[in-house]
Order: C-alpha cells, then sequence, then structure tokens
C-alpha cells in the first residue's frame, strides 16, 4: 500500500507544491504580502473536504461524468488565474512602483482551486482507508513519505527561485508559469476526452517505456510540465495553444507596459520645464 | 532572506528528507521484491512437497483455511486432489510458472508445476492480498525508524544552527548595546573567521569616527580658549574708548559704541557657551552624581535669573512636588539655566513661564513651559544640533541665542542617561521641554510635598 | 477577461458537439464490478478502432479510483456508486487497468481484437 499510496500523494502534493513556490517566490519578489497564501490554503483545504464528502453527488451529474467536468473546469479557471497573475507581474515589474492590488488576490485564488483539486482527492484517498487497520501503518507511512517528497522539492525548488538573479527571475517564472498552466489545460482535455466532451483519438507517441508516469520524475514532470507518456492529438494542440497563448498575453503584456512606461517618461519629462 | 535559521533549517530538512525517502522509497521497492521472491519459493517448497505426497487416484475435496488453496490435476485435465475454495476448472491455465488470478472473492497468487514422475500437476495458491501485507509489515518496520528520525533531525539542525549563528547573534546584541557616543572597539568573544573582517572593519570605522569627532571637539574647545584672551582685550579697549570719549566731551550719536558693546557682551556669551558645551560632554564631563531635590534647584536658578524675567514683565512660576534624583549640581544648574533663557528669549514680554517638577511612572522630570511662538513638530528633532536655530537668522523673536544652548541641554541630559521630550505647551503657543530621568533615581522626597 | 469569454465559448461549444453526438451515435457498452477491491471480470474483450462505453459499478462501500496509464484514464467512483469512462478507439493489444486505491487486488486488463 505503501508505494501506491506515496504515488497518489506525491502527485497531488507536487501539483500544489510547485505552483505554490513559484507564485510565493515571485510573490517575494514584487514585495506583495504573502498572507493571501495561508488564507488559500486554508480556504482550498476546507472547500477540498467539503468537496470530497459531495465528490459522490458530483459525479452524478451531466449524465455520470460531474467529476470529470468539475476537475476539467476547475483546471482550466487556475489556468486562466495564472494568466492574469503573470499579466499582473509583468505590469507590476515594468511600473516598478505600483503592484497591482489584484495580483495577490489572484494568486491566492489560483492555489485556493489547486489546493481544492488536489486536497479532495487526498481526502477520498484517505478515507477510503481510514477504517482498514491493517492498511493503516502502510497508508500513512505512504502518505508521509509522498507529502515529505512533495513538499521538500517544493520548498527546494523555491529557494533556487529565489537564489536566480534578480533580473532573470520573472523571465523564469514566466517560462515555469506558462508550462504548469498547460498542463493544466492538457488534463482538462484529458478529463473532458475521458467525459466524451472532446474527441478521443489514439496516442500520437508513447514514451511510457522511456520514462513511466507513474515514477517520481514521471510525476514530478506530469506536475511541473503536465507530462503525458502517450498524448492524443487533441492533447497536444490543447497543450501548444494555451502554451501560446499565454507566451502572446505575456508578449502583449509586456509590449503594452513597456508602451505605458515610456509614454509616462515623456509625459513627465514634458511636463517638467 | 528574512532569517538565516529558518532558510538553513528548512533549505536543509528538505534536502535530508528528499533524500532519505528516496532511499526509503527505493529500499522498500527491493525489499518488497525481495520478499514476493521469498513467497514464491515457499510456494514452490509446498509444490515440491505435495510432488511427493502418495495420492490414490481418487477426486477428493480437502476442507480449506481459506488462506491457501491447492489443486492437481491428472495429465488428461482429470481433477484428483482440490481445496473446497477452489473452482471445478484449474485455477489458472496448466503452463508452468506463476500467476495471478481472481476466484472465489479473492486475489490469489499460483504457482503451477508440471511432475513428470507422477504425471500430475500441481497448482498450490496463496492469497495475493495476504501475501503482501505480510511482506509489507516486515518491510515497514526498516523503514519506520526513517520516517520517526525525521522530527529528531529537525530539532538537531535547528540546535546545530543556532550554535553554528551563535557568534553571529553576540556580534548583532554587541552593535545593539553600544551607546551612540561608545567609539570603544567591539568586543566578540572567539569570532570566527567568517565574522573577523566583519568586526575588523566596523572597529576600524569606529576609530576613524572617534578619531574625527575628537578632532572637532578639540578645535572648537581649543579656538573658543584662544578667542577669550582677545575678546577680553577688546572688552577692556572698548571700556577706555567709552571713557575717553565721555572725557572728551563727545556724546555717542550714532549708537554704535552701545551696539558694539551689545555684540561683544554676546560673543563673550557664545564663547563661554562653547566653552561649556565642551566641558559637560559625556564623554569628558567627570559628572559627580549626588541626591539632590529637583525642585530646590530650580527655585534658586530662577531666582537667580528672576530680574531677566521681571525685566520683560514676564510672569515665571514653579509647581509641582519636591523630586529626589542622582545628579550633578552644576551640570543641572547649567542646564535648568539654559532652559530657562531660552524660554525667556522666546516668551514676549508678559508673556508666561511655567516651570514643573513631578514625577510621571515614578520617573522625576523637570519641564519648562512657555506662551513663546513655538516650534513646528517637524522641526523638533533638529533644535538639538549645534548652531541651529529655529528659521535661520531670520528668527521670527529676534531674540539673540548661540544656538547652542539646546545642545548644551542635551548633552547634560545624556550625562544623567535622561530622555528629552518636547512638545505643546499648556497656553496657547509655544514650547514644553521635559527632562525626564531614569526610573532608578527619580522618588519623591519624603515630607517634602509641595503645597 | 478576453481570454475568459473565449474559453467560456469553447466550452459551450463542447456542450453542444457532445449533445449532438450522444444523440447520434449508440456507444457498445460494456459493464465491469468492483467487489472486495476485485473486478469482475478481470478481463474485457473489446472491438478495435470503437469507441466503448466503460460503465464500472463499485460494489464496495469504500471508493475506489479506476486508473490505467496505458488508456490515459483516472476516475475516482464511490462507494456503492456506477461511473461512466468512455474508451477508445484503440489498436488491437492489452490495456492493463487498476484500481489505484487497492491496486494488489484490483487488477485487470481490457484486450482488444
Amino acid at each position: 500500500m505503501l508505494l501506491n499510496t506515496v504515488i497518489i500523494i506525491l502527485r497531488e502534493v507536487l501539483e500544489a507544491a510547485l505552483l505554490i513556490s513559484i507564485l510565493l517566490a515571485m510573490s517575494r519578489r514584487l514585495r506583495v504580502d504573502p498572507r493571501w497564501l495561508p488564507l488559500s490554503l486554508l480556504l482550498g483545504g476546507a472547500v477540498a473536504v467539503l468537496v470530497g464528502t459531495q465528490m459522490r453527488g458530483i459525479s452524478e451529474l451531466l449524465d455520470g461524468v460531474g467529476q470529470e467536468v468539475f476537475d476539467a473546469f476547475l483546471q482550466l479557471a487556475i489556468y486562466v488565474l495564472l494568466l492574469c497573475v503573470a499579466v499582473l507581474m509583468i505590469r507590476s515589474y515594468y511600473s516598478q512602483n505600483t503592484v497591482p492590488g489584484g495580483i495577490a488576490a489572484a494568486m491566492g485564488a489560483a492555489v485556493t482551486l489547486a489546493v481544492i483539486r488536489e486536497g479532495s482527492e487526498i481526502y477520498l484517498f484517505l478515507s477510503a482507508f481510514s477504517a482498514d487497520p491493517d492498511l493503516r501503518p502502510g497508508v500513512l507511512s505512504g502518505a508521509f513519505i509522498g507529502a515529505g517528497i512533495g513538499f521538500s522539492i517544493g520548498a527546494l525548488f523555491y529557494y533556487f527561485l529565489l537564489a536566480l538573479p534578480r533580473r532573470t527571475t520573472l523571465a523564469v517564472a514566466c517560462v515555469l508559469m506558462t508550462l504548469v498552466a498547460a498542463g493544466m489545460c492538457i488534463q482538462a482535455a484529458q478529463l473532458l476526452i475521458q467525459a466524451d466532451w472532446l474527441p478521443a483519438q489514439s496516442s500520437l507517441w508513447d514514451t511510457g517505456n522511456w520514462l513511466p508516469e507513474g515514477s517520481v520524475s514521471g510525476q514530478l514532470l506530469y506536475a511541473l510540465v503536465g507530462y503525458e507518456a502517450s498524448p492524443s492529438p487533441v492533447e497536444v494542440g490543447v497543450y501548444f495553444s494555451a502554451a501560446l497563448l499565454m507566451v502572446a498575453l505575456l508578449f502583449w503584456a509586456r509590449y503594452r507596459a513597456e508602451a505605458g512606461g515610456r509614454k509616462g517618461e515623456r509625459d513627465r519629462a514634458a511636463s517638467t520645464p | 532572506m528574512r532569517s538565516i535559521r529558518v532558510f538553513l533549517l528548512v533549505a536543509l530538512l528538505s534536502t535530508i528528507t528528499l533524500v532519505n525517502f528516496l532511499a526509503a522509497l527505493h529500499g522498500y521497492r527491493e525489499s518488497m521484491a525481495a520478499a514476493q521472491q521469498l513467497l514464491d519459493r515457499q510456494l514452490a517448497a509446498t509444490a515440491a512437497l505435495l510432488e511427493k505426497l502418495p495420492l490414490q487416484q481418487v477426486q477428493s475435496e480437502l476442507p480449506a483455511d481459506g488462506e491457501v488453496a491447492l489443486q492437481l490435476w491428472g495429465e488428461d485435465g482429470q481433477s484428483l486432489l482440490k481445496s473446497a475454495n477452489t473452482p471445478g476448472r484449474p485455477m489458472v491455465p496448466l503452463e508452468g510458472g506463476y500467476r495471478e488470478t481472481n476466484f472465489g472473492n479473492y486475489r490469489w497468487r499460483v504457482y503451477t508445476h508440471f511432475s513428470p514422475e507422477s504425471g500430475r500437476w500441481i497448482q498450490v495458491a496463496e492469497r495475493a492480498d495476504l501475501r503482501f501485507q505480510l511482506a509489507e509489515r516486515v518491510v515497514l518496520e526498516s523503514i519506520l525508524p526513517t520516517l520517526l528520525a525525521l522530527p529528531l533531525a529537525a530539532l538537531l539542525i535547528w540546535l546545530v544552527i543556532g550554535r553554528g549563528l551563535s557568534s553571529l547573534r553576540e556580534l548583532a546584541n554587541a552593535l545593539r548595546e553600544k551607546r551612540a557616543e561608545d567609539l570603544e572597539p567591539l568586543q566578540v568573544s572567539e569570532p570566527p573567521q567568517e565574522l573577523q573582517p566583519v568586526i575588523r572593519s566596523t572597529n576600524a570605522l569606529l576609530e576613524r569616527l572617534g578619531a574625527s569627532f575628537e578632532r572637532e571637539r578639540r578645535f572648537s574647545a581649543d579656538a573658543a580658549h584662544e578667542l577669550r584672551t582677545p575678546i577680553s582685550a577688546i572688552q577692556v579697549h572698548l571700556h577706555n574708548l567709552e571713557r575717553e570719549l565721555q572725557d572728551a566731551g563727545l556724546a555717542d550719536r550714532s549708537g554704535s559704541l552701545g551696539k558694539l558693546r551689545l555684540s561683544v557682551t554676546r560673543m563673550v556669551d557664545l564663547v563661554e557657551q562653547m566653552l561649556t558645551l565642551f566641558r559637560t560632554n559625556p564623554e569628558h564631563y567627570p559628572a559627580r552624581l549626588e541626591p539632590l531635590d529637583l525642585q530646590q534647584l530650580a527655585r534658586e536658578v530662577i531666582a537667580e535669573r528672576y530680574e531677566l524675567f521681571s525685566a520683560r514683565q514676564q510672569s515665571i512660576s514653579l509647581q509641582g512636588t519636591a523630586v529626589g534624583i542622582r545628579g550633578d549640581v552644576f551640570a543641572l544648574t547649567v542646564m535648568i539655566g539654559n532652559l530657562l533663557s531660552n524660554a525667556g528669549k522666546y516668551t514676549p514680554e508678559r508673556g508666561e513661564i511655567l516651570v514643573t517638577t513631578a514625577l510621571s511612572d515614578s520617573r522625576g522630570y523637570i519641564q519648562v513651559e512657555d506662551s513663546g511662538p513655538g516650534i513646528p513638530a517637524q522641526e523638533r528633532s533638529k533644535i538639538f544640533e549645534r548652531f541651529y536655530r529655529v528659521g535661520g537668522d531670520c528668527h521670527a523673536s529676534q531674540a539673540e541665542g548661540s544656538g547652542l544652548g539646546l545642545s548644551i541641554v542635551a548633552h547634560i541630559a545624556r550625562l544623567h542617561r535622561a530622555e528629552i521630550q518636547l512638545s505643546d505647551s499648556r497656553f496657547d503657543t509655544g514650547l514644553c521641554v521635559r527632562i525626564l530621568f531614569p526610573a532608578s533615581s527619580g522618588t519623591v522626597l519624603p515630607g517634602e510635598e509641595h503645597a | 477577461m478576453l481570454e475568459r469569454t473565449a474559453c467560456r465559448r469553447l466550452v459551450l461549444l463542447w456542450m453542444l458537439a457532445a449533445s449532438v453526438k450522444a444523440v447520434a451515435a449508440d456507444r457498445p457498452i460494456v459493464e465491469l464490478e468492483i467487489r472486495n477491491h476485485l473486478f469482475h471480470p478481470a478481463e474485457i474483450l473489446m472491438p478495435a478502432h470503437t469507441k466503448v462505453k466503460l460503465i464500472v459499478y463499485n460494489r464496495d462501500p469504500t471508493p475506489e479510483e479506476f486508473e490505467s496509464y496505458e488508456l490515459n484514464r483516472e476516475k475516482v467512483i464511490m462507494g456503492g456508486q456506477r461511473a461512466i469512462i468512455f474508451i477508445g478507439p484503440l489498436a488491437p493489444g492489452e490495456y492493463p487497468f487498476f484500481g489505484e486505491f487497492n491496486p494488489n487486488t484490483a487488477q485487470g486488463k481490457i484486450i482488444v481484437k
């Protein structure tokens, strides 16, 4: 039981932990008050337990695919929120002095949704075994190991991001957020395929022998870039269009911010005699 | 980094957790595989035992305990022996080796073996879930210490980091406790290599700072001292000149002589103040702290200067209780004198000056309030700088002053470790200066409640 | 905000497409049961290159997660509930699946011919 508990817990914890460490590192860099983190963890945890207890009702919605659609929408919402966070980050980076007020809210909302998504699965899994005394030691140790590995990777990743030179942090964070966000979309696509909302196709390639999705490194890549051993054309398409949309928006935001900055400088120059 | 200690703890603990847990996971996998092999071998041994079992060619069924299952099949596919918990057909297809299958509500691991001597197929099976639980229980025993050791590791790391950072903490404390005027070199016992450059540079900086302070002080003191002699000479010559002019019957029509006398008096004042400032410097002044009554002292100083106030029709009053503090009589007399002359200078004619001595939270204080123009809050911090005068040279009150009076007050306050508080006076306008002495020194003298 | 409306439109499109398809095609249905943390049957036969509607009944009181890396499917099935999972079209071959909450016993495979 230990091994598969580790895999389940690690998968859920790692996704949330990496997202949190990226956002927290950016929040430190942009001097945004990190109070959003404990708030969103608490709120997300509470809602996750609520969702976990209501999973029975949720899965029966929409002809029995409610669970997939619910999760897919959570993922897509996280994608949109990450888009907002990245655009706001770029805006505040170029405007130097002002940090947009919405950025903490967007970060908090993204983490809340991620915690709801991952936390409800952990809750379901752990609640399934709380009754069985034979399996409990294995499940508990597995949960401890999985959470330990997940949080450790998250913490080290956070310090790694903070150790980057100040100028490159924004670029690295944007690239990472684009990958994570595209990963959210590929997961959403997969769920919608499973729900038959998107067409199912045979997979384009299979790297499962080379790097199994269930391994620790596979889990890490899954959490970071949405690694999928055998994706179908739709999934690949969704992944790249999500990434491209985000990249385009980021460049647009940067162009706007730089133009705005130049205009502001000109205005200031004009107003001083 | 908000805290080096937290950073080190989290980073080290994460690294240890990651490495240990991955190793534990690897160990778990290997041990589980080994345990499965061991159990498989047991299954094969059971099969070998069954192979040797003499058996009649009768179909029979064994009662089953639910955890093991077995079947014997003849070469022609006829059932020879089976445990009651197995289905009527072979558990798995009759091919040699290990396979897993479901029957009777459980998943089983089945070993199939063909015995050529007896021409029988032997199938022995164990419940997969029980096998797994057994193996896991054993393997977990070996992993648990790794997990349980983690909180211990966290505690040890926390303590070790604390020990490693102790000299840094010591340095921070030494810096924090340093008084502003204390320019002695930092003392940190056995500083580690990493801190030595910091301490060396800090001490070199302090030394340079001290030397330049000393130079500056000496220069102004020497200058003041050197100026005394020529000024005395000027005073004498001025006096003589006045006499000669009078004797010659020449009147001082333009009043220049009177103005000159005033200027010279002011210059004498200034030089004296500069010397006082130097003498009362806390680092040089040999203070003799003795118990004294602040109110008594204030009364004496007021009496001494009463004429100055009455000349400008200012009313001066003393309020409050007798306050016993430890202080230097000379220095405090100079201080109160300076406070009073400041108040007198800035208070217009017929203005009011109020002196209070009392206790506040068991700390003795003396406070001087005037009805002058007061000082805007944003300028209050600057008035203790030497030669600073509110509003610059074009002072509204036209009062003459050196700009040194309050610097001297600040020196003497520091000498007594007293605190200076500036606020608005109780009059419509004006300043309130309160000198708050440290707690241990302030007591109400018994039997001297002021009426 | 632009991207949000775009998303909403996409989703509407999907919903439309899904409802049209549901009416248009009757997919072959395969049923599977989870009892005592075992799959019954443990092996399912499926036609190749066809989309199949797999209905999994969980007869246990505890939840189970139907998971298959080969099929890219994962779905939590609460105790006593049934779940619908669409699978395929698949190339001929064997596709193992397992119950992620009880992977030692809940094992099975889909054989596509």
